[in-house]
């Protein structure tokens, strides 16, 4: 295969050498927009360039592994023998035409005169057409790597507007291996990455629409570089930006930030608002209604403070961040181990092993550690001590909802699925869960918008060959009579028991091969140091060595990112899990800030949540003003934002004053929070976790957790039969409130602030007594009142 | 949020629209034009519209589709089972002995005999075959009929995607990348019921979220919502620009809508039905189902999905095929196409009647036949599949296709084809990538008339 492949190859560079020879034609060169000119057309730099900008080469046209109507370039451009093979030889050479040029077949197509799959893609005589025309007039000539870009340099590197309705050209200029410069601007790839704020011509002109900052992504020939874009509101003649209190280095570098954009944060929010907020924010509840007003009666400076650390050592706020950390390592119920009755229980294993470490406050790293280089034994027990623990750990959790195993070392439950699971897999879930790194589109191609080739994938992919689940050489005796002994004490006719395995490193490694070469692949951490396998040694660990170290660019900066964007709503990268070229953080000195800060504390998770929930930025109010009304992405305001379904959940039993049941699996009494499992024995809760977004977890990708509104929960919180028989729960908040002793006006404050957290404005209890006029059943005007209050988007909405 | 996000692919319908609106740059207004029509245009395909809405029949399970649709009668033994085949009223066409009602509607249906996929285990071959795509860990692809509720709107008031059953648990059948907004309204006292079950009848049947529960009057819910707007006033007040309180807000609109359309309700009154027709679709669960689909149709849903269970007959194949689950699948799917017919309503409505698999052509010692996915039969009707047409063919033995072989991604994207939507049209993930409806599906011209 590799050998024919060469062979093809060597036919192709002969057929461009005999092809250029007919070169003879005069060159006049081709003009192009705004007043520039090709003197001679390239095959790599300009022709290739063109596939990619005008789209020919994607994924659904020529760039599909099976081509389009007989034509097949590379995916993105990326390899040009093939591409300059398929234009040149294939389809008996008519594609192009040396002796007239405009009867080639690929002009007659790009330009449809001749029917084309793709449509029309330029008009004849367009530039693009004299520049294809002129190459094969020329005689459609090949110079090998010609085109191998060395850098791209960008002019401007960023863009700061005065305002809106601006316009700025980019020039795009690439320096190729044999030294020579060329504006490429003609044939790089634009795109902007909000278009609200800015946007861009497909010849690098940037207009600024709006008050924001975005960037626009330019890429040519694999190569991928960001534009910052910055556009600032204008304002009135006179204004006086006034001065904004700073805690912390937080509000510096945000408030610097947006007095660039000229936008004014918003007041700071008021009591009722900030204790609303941090408590769904840390532990996913709502306060009590004794809890408000204790607040507001609190007339201690530092009472926000205080309720910050109170609530960061609340046992739900280690829940909460238990249930964070199931997503972004795949707590995926159904694919852990058999039997299938035991799998919610090992889900809730790895819950609580999260959880207690969070409760712990165990440095981030040491957590990391604890899965990604966990094996069963933990490197430390002899196997007949570790089967005991087995042993235990499974009998207990049979018989309970308790067991030890949180107290293991590692969580060997990530490693343990009962399918078999490839390297890529586990490359694909490390990079995303550890680095913040979506890799998956580097499994069969270069990422088109990152830095990862094929070859880096698999690398690191490779490091994690040697993890074997089985039974390595020196447990094999006890964990073989283990198993023989539970498949014999097992009833007759139940083939469902637990079997045990381990995980271990072996003493060999899978390994994928160079994608292109076949030849083998040391394995490498991602843009890192190769880390070639050692029999007897985890490669993981080494991997983990790299990504602790404070100047690793990923580790430190993916987690504070997360921190961040379940705070603020809206991660500094966005989406959390997207480090990427094309994709830059929005304030990059707050990042990287933050990130050292981590380090230097020794990857103290809470140090950094007390940081976030103690600056101004985080307490500021959602209440936008004429300045910051256009905010999306700079934190000029609280941003409205929906809850985590296990929220919704809790919130909703906490206004309703009522309990879950959560069904056998689950300790009694238990918050939604608490939950481990991803499938649940209550159906009623299962559909409400589902149309509220919480994520399978199969793939890794945080994009599993739905967080956009969708008709189906607003028809939910009117109508569902459950929900609306928890009002009628005896105990519950609506029964408790009529029954007791309190006026009318006593029981609209509670209900208020049971569930917006505030009590009921002028406004608010106007409409009621008008309601109450209208409807003279007590019983009916509360119950109707409370639905109307978690019906309201104020209630569903964290703000 | 919606953001336009870089993605691995490019060129999308989007780049031209974005070109239209502002690319006065380096455009000579020739190419404006041509680029602005383009993307105008309705997408490949959608000028052929022939049908606007689906009724999956799912048989789950997997039946042996062998001794129903594809009988063989010169195969072993061992193979050819107990079932002989009867004519039909479609020329050449001959189906089991069970299935007599079906033998009659058979002048309007298309069966494909050489389906074919790979994939013998219950949950990812249903996922297969009711996504149209081969389930891999790294996407959720989402199934059909979250496909059709996000590709073709239904009207206002009406939910588009309706299921009587949540597929294996609720594990499949849903909306995968296209995110929670798209999963089916579940509709409730139904399930997938054993065959011969009499249970809930249809008074008691409900679409979870989109019809008020017993003694919640409509009077009462405008009353709720009206206190319900002043106390939201409050809110007015904070992040207006947000999408978020925009969307939820459309969206609360959108609810009252529904839960003041009295369609989705009415399509559940079977009692405007004749007597004679209520009969002919039969008191079952199932039966009474594929009532209520019709006329959810009729109230303007796209997609409705109806199941009967019970054809995983690794024992006593064909005593179950004969005595517990062809009668019922026979009445039904038999009146449910003459129905359809009847009305006018065959020409744009597909009725596609599958399930996971096949069963073994060789008959195991318990008489009964295990999992097959190397082929199968399934059954359309209706949308402008081709009437009384027979499509492929199995092997002597019926272990595999042996004329035009076909897999669950063909009969998607033909039917994704049949509604006017390029199967090969690409959708984003969130992550970002763009991903065709169907990759691997081709549309298998000589099915449609």
């Amino acid at each position: 295969m590799i050998a024919a492949s060469r062979a093809f190859r060597f036919g192709l560079l002969s057929i461009a050498v005999v092809v250029g020879s007919f070169s003879s034609s005069v060159s006049a060169g081709v003009d192009l927009p705004g007043n520039k000119k090709v003197e001679e057309v390239d095959f790599e730099r300009h022709i290739m360039g063109l596939f990619g900008r005008m789209g020919c080469n994607s994924g659904s046209c020529h760039g599909s592994f099976q081509g389009k109507g007989g034509f097949r370039l590379s995916l993105f451009g990326y390899e040009p023998e093939r591409d300059f093979g398929s234009v040149i030889r294939d389809n008996l050479g008519r594609r192009i035409s040396i002796s007239d040029p405009d009867g080639s077949l690929l002009l007659l197509k790009a330009t449809g005169q001749v029917d084309h799959g793709g449509g029309m893609r330029f008009l004849k005589n367009s530039w693009q057409y004299k520049i294809f025309r002129e190459w094969i007039e020329r005689g459609a000539p090949w110079q090998k790597g010609s085109g191998e870009v060395v850098k791209v340099t960008l002019n401007p590197p960023e863009i700061a507007f005065k305002k809106a309705g601006e316009a700025q050209q980019v020039q795009v200029m690439a320096s190729f291996a044999d030294g020579s410069q060329d504006d490429i601007t003609a044939f790089a790839d634009f795109r902007t990455n909000d278009d609200a704020v800015a946007d861009v011509s497909n010849l690098g002109i940037v207009k600024s629409l709006r008050p924001g900052s975005t960037s626009i992504v330019v890429t040519y020939r694999g190569n991928v570089l960001p534009v910052r874009i910055l556009v600032p509101m204008e304002l009135p003649v006179g204004f006086q930006y006034p001065k904004v209190p700073e805690n912390s280095f937080i509000d510096r570098l945000v408030f610097e930030r947006l007095r660039q954009l000229n936008m004014v944060p918003s007041e700071l929010s008021n009591d009722e608002e900030f204790l609303r907020r941090v408590t769904i924010d840390t532990i996913g509840q709502l306060p009590t209604p004794e809890e408000v007003r204790a607040f507001l009666a609190d007339k201690s400076p530092d009472k926000r403070a205080k309720k910050i650390d109170e609530l960061l050592a609340h046992p739900l706020h280690a829940a909460l961040w238990a249930t964070k950390f199931s997503d972004i390592t795949g707590n995926d119920t159904p694919s852990l181990e058999n039997p299938p009755q035991q799998k919610a229980k090992k889900s809730q294993m790895w819950h609580d092993w999260f959880r207690k470490r969070i409760a712990d406050n165990m440095p981030y790293d040491e957590i990391v550690r604890g899965v990604l280089c966990a094996t069963s034994r933990d490197g430390q027990e002899t196997p007949e001590q570790w089967i005991e623990v087995v042993k235990k750990i499974d009998n207990d959790a049979a018989k309970g909802v308790s067991n030890d195993y949180a107290d293991r070392p590692s969580l060997d439950l990530y490693w343990r699925r009962q399918q078999a699971q490839t390297v890529e897999l586990w490359g694909e879930r490390t990079a995303a869960a550890f680095m913040g790194v979506r890799l998956e589109c580097a499994q069969c191609h270069k990422h088109p918008f990152d830095r990862w080739s094929q070859e880096e994938y698999r690398a690191y992919a490779n490091i994690f060959g040697a993890v074997t689940l089985g039974a390595s050489p020196e447990a094999k005796k006890v964990i073989n009579d283990e198993n023989a002994e539970r498949k014999k004490s097992a009833p007759k006719n139940n083939n469902q028991i637990a079997i045990v395995r381990e995980v271990f490193i072996g003493p060999t490694a899978r390994s994928l091969p160079h994608p292109e070469s076949g030849r083998p692949l040391t394995p490498r951490a991602l843009g890192g140091p190769e880390i070639p396998f050692q029999r007897g040694q985890d490669m993981r660990e080494t991997l983990f060595q790299w990504l602790r170290k404070p100047d690793n660019p990923f580790f430190a900066r993916s987690f504070v990112n997360r921190i961040w964007g379940h705070y603020l709503g809206i991660g500094l990268v966005h989406p959390v899990d997207d480090f990427s070229l094309a994709n830059p953080p929005s304030n990059d000195k707050l990042l990287a800030a933050l990130a050292k800060e981590f380090a230097d504390h020794h990857y103290d998770i809470r140090h950094i949540e007390r940081l976030v929930l103690n600056s101004r930025v985080y307490q500021l109010s959602s209440k936008s003003n004429e300045t910051n009304k256009l905010d999306k992405n700079n934190y000029a305001r609280s941003y409205v934002r929906p809850m985590m379904a296990e929220a919704v959940v809790d919130v909703l039993n906490c206004a309703l004053g009522v309990s879950e049941r959560f069904g056998n699996d689950v300790k009694p009494g238990a918050k939604a929070v608490e939950v481990g499992a991803t499938t649940l024995q209550n159906p009623s809760l299962t559909y409400a976790f589902r149309i509220f977004g919480r994520p399978p977890r199969t793939t890794a990708c945080d994009c599993e957790r739905a967080m956009e509104p969708a008709l189906p929960q607003k028809l939910y919180l009117m109508t569902d039969p459950i929900l609306l028989g928890k009002f009628n729960e005896q105990d519950g908040r609506l029964q408790s409130l009529l029954r007791s002793k309190k006026s009318e006006d006593e029981i609209l404050e509670e209900m208020f602030l049971a569930t917006l957290s505030r009590l009921p404005s002028a406004q608010d209890r106007e409409s009621f007594a008008e309601y109450r006029r209208r409807v003279p059943n007590r019983r009916e005007a509360f119950t109707d009142t409370l639905w109307a209050l978690i019906n309201t988007r104020e209630f569903i909405l964290n703000h | 949020m919606a953001q336009f996000r870089s993605d691995c692919e490019g060129f999308a319908r989007r780049d031209f629209l974005k070109i239209g609106a502002a690319g006065i740059f380096g455009l000579s207004l020739p190419q404006l034009l041509q680029l602005e029509a383009r993307a105008n245009q309705p997408a490949r395909g959608q000028q052929n519209r022939r049908a606007t809405s689906v009724i999956l029949v799912w048989l789950a399970g997997g039946p042996a589709t062998i001794d129903m649709w594809d009988i063989r009668p010169n195969a072993p033994e061992n193979i050819r089972g107990e079932f002989r085949e009867i004519p039909t009223t479609a020329e050449g066409i001959r189906i089991s002995e069970h299935l007599p009602r079906m033998a009659q509607v058979m002048d309007r249906t298309t069966v494909v005999r050489s389906l074919a996929h790979t994939i013998p285990s219950h949950g990812p071959a249903t996922v297969f075959m009711t996504t149209g795509n081969k389930p891999t860990p790294a996407v959720q692809y989402p199934s059909i009929g979250s496909l059709t509720a996000r590709m073709l709107p239904a009207a206002p008031g009406v939910p588009p995607f309706v299921s009587f059953t949540e597929l294996r648990n609720g594990t499949a059948g849903l909306a995968g990348y296209l995110g929670t907004g798209y999963n089916p309204f579940i509709v409730e006292g139904a399930g997938a019921a054993p065959a011969n079950n009499r249970g809930p009848i249809a008074a008691n049947l409900r679409v979870r979220g989109i019809t008020l529960p017993t003694g919640f009057t409509l009077e009462q819910l405008e009353n709720r919502d009206r206190l319900l707007r002043s106390f939201d006033r409050t809110f007015e007040a904070a992040d207006r620009n947000a999408d978020l309180v925009d969307g939820l807000d459309a969206f609360h609109r959108q609810a009252l809508d529904i839960l003041r359309s009295d369609h989705t309700r009415n399509a559940f009154n079977l009692q405007q039905e004749p007597e004679a027709l209520r009969s002919r679709y039969g008191t079952t669960a199932f039966g009474q189902g594929a009532l209520a689909a019709r006329r959810l149709i009729e109230a303007g849903v796209r997609f409705v999905t109806i199941s009967i269970g019970g054809w995983d007959t690794h024992g006593q194949n064909f005593n179950a095929l004969r005595t517990r689950q062809l009668p019922p699948l026979d009445q039904v799917l038999s009146a449910l196409i003459a129905d359809l017919d009847g009305r006018g309503m065959l020409d744009n409505t597909i009725v596609y009647c599958a399930g996971e698999f096949g069963r073994t052509p060789r008959i195991n010692q318990n008489s009964g036949r295990d999992h097959w996915a190397r082929s199968m039969s399934v059954v359309l009707a209706g949308g402008g599949f081709r009437r009384g047409y027979v499509h492929g063919s199995t092997d002597v033995q019926g272990m595999a296709p042996a004329t035009d072989p076909c897999t669950p991604d063909d009969v998607a994207a033909t039917i994704f084809n049949q509604l006017g939507i390029d199967p090969h049209q690409e959708l984003m993930t969130p992550t970002g990538r763009p991903m065709q409806l169907f990759r691997e599906g081709r549309v298998l011209n000589r099915l449609l008339a």
